[in-house]
This record gives C-alpha cells, structure tokens and sequence, in this order.
C-alpha cells in the first residue's frame, strides 16, 4: 500500500469514527428508556490519539522518501 | 419494536433502501410531525450493531438530500409499539418543531484541535501557592486565546455552536451548524485557522446530517 493509499484509509477511519459517535452520542432522544448509551466515553478521541500519531510517521516517510528521490 | 431514523419536514420520498435488519422504511404522522421508522422483528435488532449503526446513518444521510429538513434520532431505544412511539413524540412536538425550523438549510461540521498544550517555560513544577496560581491563570489565558482564535472566526458564520473545550484531552472539540450558503466560507475559514495554528492537527470533518443539534443542549451562535 502506498502513502497516499494510506492516507486516504486513515481519513476513512476518522470518518467513519466521527459517524459513529454522531449516530450513538447526537441526535434527538425521544424515549427516555436508553437501553444503549456510550454518552461519557469520547470514541472519537481514542481512535484519533492512534491516527493522528501514525499520520506524523507517514508524514516523515513521505518527506524521506521525497528527499531520496530528489538527490 | 419500532426504530426511528429521525423527523423529517416535507420529505419527497422515501430513499430507495432498506432500514435496520432490511426492514422496509416508513413514514409515520405524529399530530403535526412526520417521522421515518421501520418495523424490528424480534425484541432487539439481529444485526450486529455496527452493521445497524451504520445503515441508520444511511438512511438519515439520505432523507437529508430528500426533505427540508431532518432531525436526526439518536440510535436506539427502539418503540414497543405505534402508542409508545406516539405518546412519546407528542409529549416533545413543541421541542421537535423548534429542534426542526433551527436545523433548516443548515448542514453540521465537526472540528477538533489536538495537540500538545504550549509551556510557558520548561522549570520545575510550581513551588509556592502563587506559582501555582500564576501557572493556573496562565492556562486559562491560553485557552481563552485559543478558543478567541480557533473558534470564533467559525462560530460567525454558524447559527449555532456545541463547544467543549479540552474534552478528553484534545485540546478542543467543537460542532457547527452552518447554512448551506456559509458552507465554502466556512471551509476557508477552516483552512486559515489550520495555517496560523501549525502547532495543532485540526480535523475538519462534514457536513454532517445536524446530529449535535438535534436537541435542546448546544448555545446559539
């Protein structure tokens, strides 16, 4: 897999991880029996601490890889 | 057991896919409210979650291209029956009918600002009580810049806001609800605030169906 295929797997991740808290933690309640509740656990922020840090490593490799290709 | 997608204002039609479980969408009228559900067979969804989950956000993904506007239902609880889900709409119409004119035109965007809190200097930790004071009031002077920088050239061209600052670590996370007409002023604004910030990773994300806004909780902009 490439770095720009990585890249673009990553922005799918933190897509799909933003939907996923939209979908569980927004939207209008309308029972006020909730059987299903992530309310106090920030998913978004604990997949995005492990992206955010590989994205930086890609970042260096891309750099690395372009300084090589120039020399 | 009934599943509710969300409440929709003049929808045209409804989208050509099935709801949770395959189930056939349907559109349901409430006094003045019209909803879009679909029947669950057993007591609960024989979906696996994710799989539910994600079929939900479709279906409001697309009843936000076909109506005026669309308030989103939070994933679950689902309804015993057609009376429960009634009882339950009537008792909140008033704060449904507002909830659907606020989201109107308008489309959601998420943002969040991570990175490492900038030190005033590098010394050892506080010694004395009015160090100790002197660092709390200088944090708190840092994030009031960031929030001055960060958030408010985006809150302008919002019509409303849900902002928690520092939630969980990031340094800030925050929810927009932006006419259509602001959506690519926006988008610029975001750009400007990730090229004089380099010291954070701003994650933009959207537009989103007005999901953080679906209720009574954010501030008006």
């Amino acid at each position: 897999m490439s770095v720009d295929e990585r890249h673009v797997l990553q922005q799918h991740q933190v897509t799909l991880l933003e939907l996923v808290d939209r979908v569980l933690n927004g939207g209008v309640v309308l029972s006020g029996d909730i059987t299903l509740s992530v309310a106090d656990v920030d998913l978004v922020y604990v997949g995005l601490r492990v992206l955010v840090s590989s994205v930086a490593t890609l970042e260096e490799q891309r750099e690395l890889a372009l300084e090589g290709a120039l020399r | 057991m009934i599943h509710v997608y969300g409440i929709v204002d003049e929808l045209d039609s409804l989208p050509p896919l099935a709801g949770v479980d395959d189930a056939p969408l349907e559109r349901r009228r409430v006094g003045g409210l019209e909803l879009v559900v679909s029947r669950l067979s057993g007591r609960a969804s024989s979906e696996i979650p994710r799989d539910a989950v994600l079929r939900h956000a479709e279906v409001v993904e697309q009843l936000m291209s076909r109506s005026r506007a669309v308030l989103p239902a939070q994933f679950g609880p689902d309804f015993g029956d057609e009376d429960e889900l009634a009882a339950a709409v009537r008792t909140r119409s008033r704060e449904l009918e507002r909830g659907l004119s606020r989201v109107r035109g308008c489309v959601e965007f998420g943002l969040r600002a991570l990175g490492e809190p900038e030190r005033a200097e590098a010394g050892p930790a506080a010694s004395s009580g009015a160090e100790y004071m002197r660092d709390r009031l200088a944090e708190a002077q840092r994030r009031d810049r960031l929030l001055a920088e960060v958030h408010e050239p985006l809150a302008r061209l919002s019509r409303a806001t849900a902002v928690s600052a520092g939630a969980s670590g990031s340094r800030f996370t925050g929810a927009y609800l932006v006419p259509a007409e602001n959506v690519a002023s926006f988008r610029e604004a975001v750009l400007r605030v990730e090229s004089t910030h380099p010291e954070l990773t701003i994650v933009c994300t959207g537009p989103w169906p007005p999901y953080s806004f679906a209720g009574d909780r954010e501030d008006e902009a």
